[in-house]
């Protein structure tokens, strides 16, 4: 059923693309421009139709012009140009950029002491470390130092006695206002929660979701 | 290895890294430190008009990318181009997947898809595209997305996306921005961006109807001469709920003087998560052959109900071009931050072109 509804879209897609009616148009080389400087693009791209880009926030724009299937980022630039910020490398020497404690390259959006300040840049846009890394990322080293019990990964309190494991009124009856809580984070944030607890096995207390399914 | 072919048309592109780590401090992970580590980012043939016109073709380990899905394969991309007033592109293979400095992946990791796309429209383009992961041979997600890009007039760009996750039953993603140019020198953009997380088919999470992340932000940059450029953003993100929070970017780019590049930025978050306020600045100066570059960040943050602090950050660095052929670069770095005093890290380089 799930495939039926995807190759509905995709079909559906298609055939938009295909009742539009078209006038020749050949993409432009830009090879030759490989080495020009950026505020030089003006010359050409202004009043253009086609607007100028590489500009103040790129790094927020260039995710949709790289997955152009005609894109022509490879005019310039190599692959290892994407892979040094998204799985690492270090082949084009950009200076500004700290080293892991693995020897890979950091992109820039992970500013100075990013272990700390991870959480922060983490809730700005949670899909924005998905795109570079695996859930496991966050799930391996979350739990190596949740088994460790350092002090800098205590949970999030609940109040000033308790943390964020549930909180019993009475046997079998959860505290209303943990439940509120505990509901409230995980709607925020869900993929926060599978930093810690990747599997369906690793919450405990899963007698309160009792009809839930998958791993 | 390029133009293999009098013609230039057929290529081999590859990057890897093997690493020995010397140090023996590892936290509890001896692991890191026994073996040597490797990485192949990418090693792939392109071939250009295979068929003239009409087909270019990668075959190897290459990054591929599209609305619907993207990463690693060792596989097949196609590019069939001019079909009419549409290209195609099918792409399949087994997904790469690194963790620390190896792969994790197994044979039955896998992505396959397939997009149809029009650009021919002057100025628009648009593209449908369809994709799935495979876990374990297990079939973990199926993505359709959307993207599009057109310029009705000279001076304004609307743009797209929409990714949907056929698993989960619902828009996973959902872009829409505007771009603008009203005086030659100065670009204005809007966007508004919603998520809704969304997980592999076989994880319990999906079953959980969460909230979406909404986002709105405004962005203006101006080149004030042809020497210094201004620019600044504001977003406003939205949790859910109560929980908020803003974010304001500012920033200069200077040339003052031939072959100096200055740059500065500042960055303040409030709101849902914690608080940064953050400076950096850092410039870079070439003589003759080498570019000298150093630059200093300073962060302020307090995490919501956890740690709070400071961190500094000084760097250096020369990059030296010996000759066409052989560059080197040097790098020193020192941190001051919440775990430690002085973390120092530093790195040395020999490039080789050829």
């Amino acid at each position: 059923m799930l495939n039926a509804r995807a190759l509905k879209i995709f079909l559906m897609s298609t055939a938009l693309l295909l009742v539009v009616v078209c006038l020749s148009f050949a993409r432009t080389d830009h090879k030759e421009y490989r080495d020009a400087a950026p505020e030089d693009c003006r010359d050409c791209h202004s009043g253009s139709g086609v607007m100028e880009n590489h500009g103040a926030f790129f790094m927020n724009e260039h995710r949709l012009l790289a997955e152009k299937a005609s894109g022509n980022c490879a005019d310039c630039h190599a692959q290892s140009f994407c892979l040094d910020c998204h799985n690492g490398g270090g082949l084009a020497p950009d200076l500004r950029k700290s080293l892991s404690r693995r020897g890979e390259y950091m992109p820039r959006t992970h500013r100075s002491d990013f272990i700390s300040i991870h959480p922060l840049k983490a809730a700005d846009n949670p899909r924005n470390c998905y795109r570079c890394h695996e859930s496991s990322f966050c799930s391996d080293c979350h739990n190596r130092q949740t088994q460790r019990n350092r002090a800098g990964m205590s949970f999030k309190r609940f109040d000033a006695q308790s943390n964020h494991i549930p909180v019993f009124d009475s046997p079998g009856v959860l505290n209303s206002g943990w439940v509120a809580f505990h509901s409230g984070e995980a709607k925020r944030n869900l993929q926060s929660c599978q930093a810690c607890h990747p599997q369906k096995g690793d919450c405990t207390n899963f007698l309160c979701h009792p009809n839930l399914r998958g791993r | 290895m390029t133009k293999l072919d009098k013609a230039g048309k057929i290529n081999v592109y590859g990057y890897g890294r093997v690493i020995k780590q010397t140090s023996t401090s590892f936290e509890d992970r001896p692991e890191l430190a026994d073996d040597t580590f490797g990485r192949l980012y990418y090693f792939y043939l392109d071939y250009k008009d295979v068929v003239k016109d009409h087909l270019d073709a990668k075959a190897g380990r290459t990054y591929i990318s599209s609305a619907a899905v993207s990463g690693t394969i060792d596989g097949l991309h196609l590019n069939v181009r001019n079909l009419g007033p549409v290209g195609v592109t099918l792409f399949g293979g087994r997904n790469v997947l690194f963790d620390n400095k190896s792969e994790t992946g197994t044979g039955g990791d896998a992505i396959a898809g397939a997009s149809v796309y029009l650009d021919t429209i002057k100025s628009t383009h648009i593209e449908a595209s369809y994709g799935r992961k495979y876990t374990d041979s297990d079939l973990a997600r199926e993505n359709v997305g959307l993207d599009f890009s057109t310029t009705p007039l000279d001076i304004v760009n609307i743009y797209g996306k929409l990714q949907y996750d056929t698993v989960s039953d619902r828009v996973g993603e959902f872009l829409l921005g505007a771009k603008a140019a009203p005086l030659k020198s100065l670009l204005v953009r809007g966007e508004y961006f919603q998520s809704r997380p969304t997980f592999d088919k076989f994880s319990f999470y999906n079953f959980f109807n969460v909230n979406n992340y909404k986002e709105f932000s405004f962005a203006a940059e101006y080149q004030l001469t042809r020497e210094y450029r201004v620019s600044g953003r504001y977003a406003r993100e939205d949790f859910g709920g109560d929980s908020t929070a803003n974010v304001y970017d500012v920033g200069l780019l200077a040339r003052p003087i031939k072959d100096l590049t200055l740059n500065a930025s500042y960055e303040k978050r409030d709101g849902f998560a914690g608080q940064l306020s953050g400076v950096r600045f850092n410039g870079t100066y070439r003589v003759a052959k080498a570019a000298i570059s150093a630059g200093v960040d300073y962060d302020d943050f307090r995490r919501e109900l956890s740690r709070e602090g400071n961190a500094r950050k000084y760097w250096a660095g020369v990059d030296y071009e010996l000759n066409k052929m052989f560059s080197a670069v040097v790098r020193v770095e020192d941190n001051t931050n919440f775990a430690f005093n002085h973390s120092y890290q530093g790195f040395a380089a020999v490039n080789i072109s050829y």
